[in-house]
């Protein structure tokens, strides 16, 4: 359960980064990756919530 | 829930290491890269002869006027610069004859009409390229300016005369939607993407001398499969 | 069957997740078998207009030029959006339900979805086939005179998107309340489910940065959606990605339910490379834009030494499914590689779909790895090498891994036994077959440089004369393919119309009997095998397409724009 949450994580991080750069690196002009990556993270950052949730819940 | 766990003694290809090891496998690839000079690691840099055949920015335009040479040719600034190209090298039956290196009537010419006041960033040969002329087929020579429009249906010029082993430095615009300007050199094609309204440029050096179809290869309406020019290379 | 006598039987019955399938609540029933039906019709459709694509880019079809495109526009919205995206709701609705053994949670959202995802398949149908042809990345730029063209295109699959982000909703819930592991964790594919369905609702959103920009500018809100190609590719890296990650998940339940054995490596190892998925499709996606004038060199050479990890999560899957099989197969006792192969339940459709689905994407790859070299880009992209390349995994691979699990769960959904199963194990071997013609015809002339979205490619007789017989060579395989496809389809459809057999009795001749006895030390040497052939193989193809593009008599130098 710790790993599951653990990995939705660092998914979200990585995502995050990602958009991050599209951001602010000068010359990507690409914003559709700082939208999809970006709303990406949110969505595994709310899967680990709900891991996190229900594990809660369990004990 | 699971099913019948494997445990205990594990055999070395069941191992999580042993497998997550072979699944990088495909990374191994990057020594084919290396070996043709296309590895985009800078410690790799086997600079082969082979390099110049990619689309990388290599000898060619790099030595003189540089890439950024124009930093933003608008689609209009093409467009008057390609009825200037056709103006100078259109012969009266309607093809596109550029010489290797411009004869010297036309390269007073062209000093004269096409851009006269320009702040030359734009390299029309200047005139120590005459004196490439005497040498038969500058290889490494200056490369003179084609300008290739793309439009629906068709290409200007639609047919032109190009030498071999001289550079010529392909503008090309797609000025409604986005086109190809792809190349079919016989056995195989070196394909061209163009963008609505952004201005592309390549240097194209042709080695042989041959007929070489232009055809678009990015869909652009009813009659795509009717667009089609040539070069020839003499 | 060939399982029976190499498995010991074991007092219990296994508890693998495919036979969970029977205990699949009667409404939930309806709703896969609704969702299963709109996705087989969609395929069987893709695969119509896909033969008559393969006739006319062979020559023997010479259509109106608008025509032409319009089928080609029609095959790929109706085979790559509507099957693939209505299958993969199906699939992860379905393994969802099997993790939880009990009801769907949120069903009234996954009927949402599914009407939606009808809804969607109409209107793009619809505008499709009345308007001018957009392909179907619905561009725009093409419908400049045509708005209500972009309007029902991107109007449909925002309709699609909707809904099968709805459906993967339902099916995180539906994990969500699994009973847990003893360590109070999900199970592997549990635990890929949801990853999965993340990614799902992800592509979803991408789809609308796509997507919506049109749908505003063609009704009067907007402006011209200018981004719309840059915006295509990042919704199409995640599309593409998306139908691998659910084919190796499949792949996953397939393997523990044939041969009743779990890997090896452990469930955290599972967890990580279904995460590992999603760890390594951002920073991959920038290979599709190679063409692009005006990326920058270095945003190239990145995107070239990023792609090489875009097979990491694939090829670590497929070491530990082929690993699965091959202990299976050591279960029966020693012997050659063939004799070992044979121990497999080639008999059952599951196994045969599945065993030429990691065939074909073996092929795939090797051809695949030669477009991430950006260098190589202006030598294939755009050309037929590409459609000669992806139908191994869209068709090969990815569609018939779903048929092999449709051929599993639809007896349980329906309750009638799978139709005519002998004829459904050949079929994949003619699809193989028909693939490797289809692909060597499409490979060779994308080599040559025959463009892949041109309907008549004479040129009024200054095209190669040598691009006819390859191009003819995709249409006989594409014909040959699509048929033996199309048995499999109507198999799998027919097997979905209720019957009056037991559930159980329908169920039972496809799972595994027992789960196998095997040595835990047992070795499993074929999948290093078959990476070390495919990594042989990449070069093979990689050096090819150098040493092709190094014989060309010309220079070319500075792909940018200005
Ligand atoms: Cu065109």
């Amino acid at each position: 359960m710790k790993l599951e949450i653990v990995l939705m994580l660092a998914v979200a991080a990585i995502w995050l980064a990602l958009a991050l750069v599209y951001a602010l690196v000068p010359g990507l002009d690409m914003p559709g990756y700082i939208r999809v990556w970006g709303i990406g993270a949110l969505v595994f950052l709310a899967l680990a919530a709900v891991l996190y949730r229900a594990r809660r819940n369990q004990t | 829930m699971e099913p019948t766990q494997l445990e205990s003694k594990q055999h070395l290809t069941t191992r999580r290491g042993f497998i997550a090891a072979f699944g990088f496998g495909g990374v191994a690839l990057y020594g084919a890269w290396a070996a043709y000079g296309a590895s985009p690691l800078p410690f790799t840099h086997a600079s082969g002869g082979h390099a110049a055949h990619g689309t990388a920015p290599a000898k060619a335009p790099a030595g003189h006027s540089g890439h950024g040479a124009d930093p933003l040719m608008t689609p209009d600034e093409f467009l008057r610069r390609h009825e200037a190209f056709l103006a100078r090298f259109r012969t009266p039956d309607g093809r596109v004859v550029v010489p290797a290196a411009a004869a010297p009537e036309d390269a007073h010419a062209d000093h004269g009409a096409p851009q006269p006041h320009a702040t030359h960033g734009t390299p029309t040969p200047p005139p120590a390229q005459s004196h490439a002329e005497h040498a038969p087929q500058p290889a490494d020579g200056e490369p003179l300016d084609i300008y290739l429009h793309a439009f629906r249906f068709g290409f200007t010029p639609d047919e032109m005369h190009l030498r071999a082993g001289q550079p010529y430095r392909f503008r090309m615009l797609a000025s409604d939607v986005s086109h190809g300007a792809s190349l079919q050199l016989g056995h195989a094609s070196r394909i061209v993407r163009l963008r609505a309204n952004v201005v592309s440029e390549q240097t194209i050096t042709f080695h042989r001398p041959g007929r070489v179809l232009v055809y678009c290869t990015v869909f652009c309406g009813p009659a795509h499969d009717a667009m089609s020019g040539r070069i020839v290379v003499a | 069957m060939s399982t029976t006598s190499t498995t010991m039987t074991s007092p219990r019955a296994p508890q693998t997740p495919l036979s969970r399938f029977a205990t699949l609540q009667t409404a939930d029933r309806l709703l896969c078998g609704v969702l299963i039906a709109l996705s087989l019709f969609a395929l069987a459709l893709g695969i119509a207009y896909g033969v008559a694509m393969a006739l006319v880019r062979s020559g023997l079809l010479a259509p109106a030029p608008d025509t032409g495109y319009r089928v080609l526009t029609l095959h790929g919205t109706t085979a790559f959006f509507y099957w693939l995206y209505t299958a993969q709701a199906a699939t992860v609705l379905l393994l969802a339900a099997a993790e939880k053994k009990g009801a769907l949670a949120l069903r009234g959202l996954a009927w949402a979805g599914t009407a939606l995802i009808a809804a969607g398949f109409v209107l793009s149908e619809l505008a499709a086939i009345a308007g001018p042809p957009l392909l179907y990345e619905a561009n725009p730029e093409l419908g400049t005179d045509d708005p209500r063209t972009v309007a029902g295109m991107t109007g449909g699959y925002l309709l699609l998107a909707a809904g099968f982000a709805l459906i993967a909703l339902s099916s995180i819930a539906t994990v969500l309340a699994t009973r847990r592991q003893a360590d109070g964790g999900l199970s592997a594919l549990g635990f890929g489910l949801l990853a999965w369905a993340g990614f799902l609702i992800v592509s979803a959103v991408a789809a609308v940065n796509a997507f919506l920009p049109g749908l505003l500018w063609a009704s009067g809100f907007g402006a011209f959606p200018h981004a719309a190609t840059t915006d295509w590719h990042i919704l199409f890296h995640n599309l593409h990605y998306l139908p691998l990650m659910a084919t190796v998940l499949v792949w996953y339940a397939l393997a523990q339910d044939l041969t009743g054995i779990s890997p090896a490596t452990g469930t955290a190892f599972s967890k990580i490379v279904f995460a590992s998925y999603l760890v390594f499709v951002p920073p991959t996606s920038l290979y599709h834009m190679f063409l692009e004038p005006g990326l920058p060199e270095s945003v190239r050479v990145a995107g070239s030494l990023l792609s090489l990890f875009v097979s990491v999560p694939t090829l670590i899957a497929f070491l530990i499914v082929v690993a699965s099989l091959e202990i299976h197969t050591r279960a029966g006792g020693e012997g050659g590689m063939r004799a070992r192969l044979r121990r497999l339940p080639w008999d059952n459709p599951a196994m045969a779909n599945m065993g030429v689905a990691i065939l074909t994407m073996l092929i795939g790859l090797a051809f695949a790895f030669v477009l991430i070299q950006e260098k190589l880009a202006p030598l294939l992209s755009d050309t037929m090498f590409v459609p000669g390349y992806f139908h191994f995994f869209a068709v090969g691979t990815v569609t018939q891994s779903f048929i092999a699990m449709l051929a599993m769960a639809v007896p349980a959904v329906s309750g009638r036994p799978l139709w005519r199963p002998r004829l459904l194990c050949v079929m994949p071997w003619i699809v193989l077959a028909g693939l490797l013609l289809f692909g060597a015809g499409g490979l060779g002339a994308g080599l040559m440089g025959v463009p892949r979205r041109v309907v008549d490619i004479g040129y009024g007789g200054e095209a190669p004369a040598i691009w006819r017989p390859f191009m003819a060579m995709v249409g006989i395989g594409g014909v040959l393919f699509a048929s033996a496809l199309a048995v499999s389809v109507f198999g799998v459809l027919r097997s979905l119309v209720p019957g009056r057999r037991g559930l159980a009795a329908a169920a039972e001749p496809h799972v595994a009997a027992a789960r196998s006895a095997a040595a835990p030390a047992a070795a499993a040497w074929t999948g290093p095998l078959a990476v070390v052939l495919l990594v042989a193989a990449m070069y093979g193809a990689t050096i090819g397409a150098f040493e092709l593009m190094q014989s060309l008599p010309v220079t070319a130098a500075g792909g940018g724009a200005h």
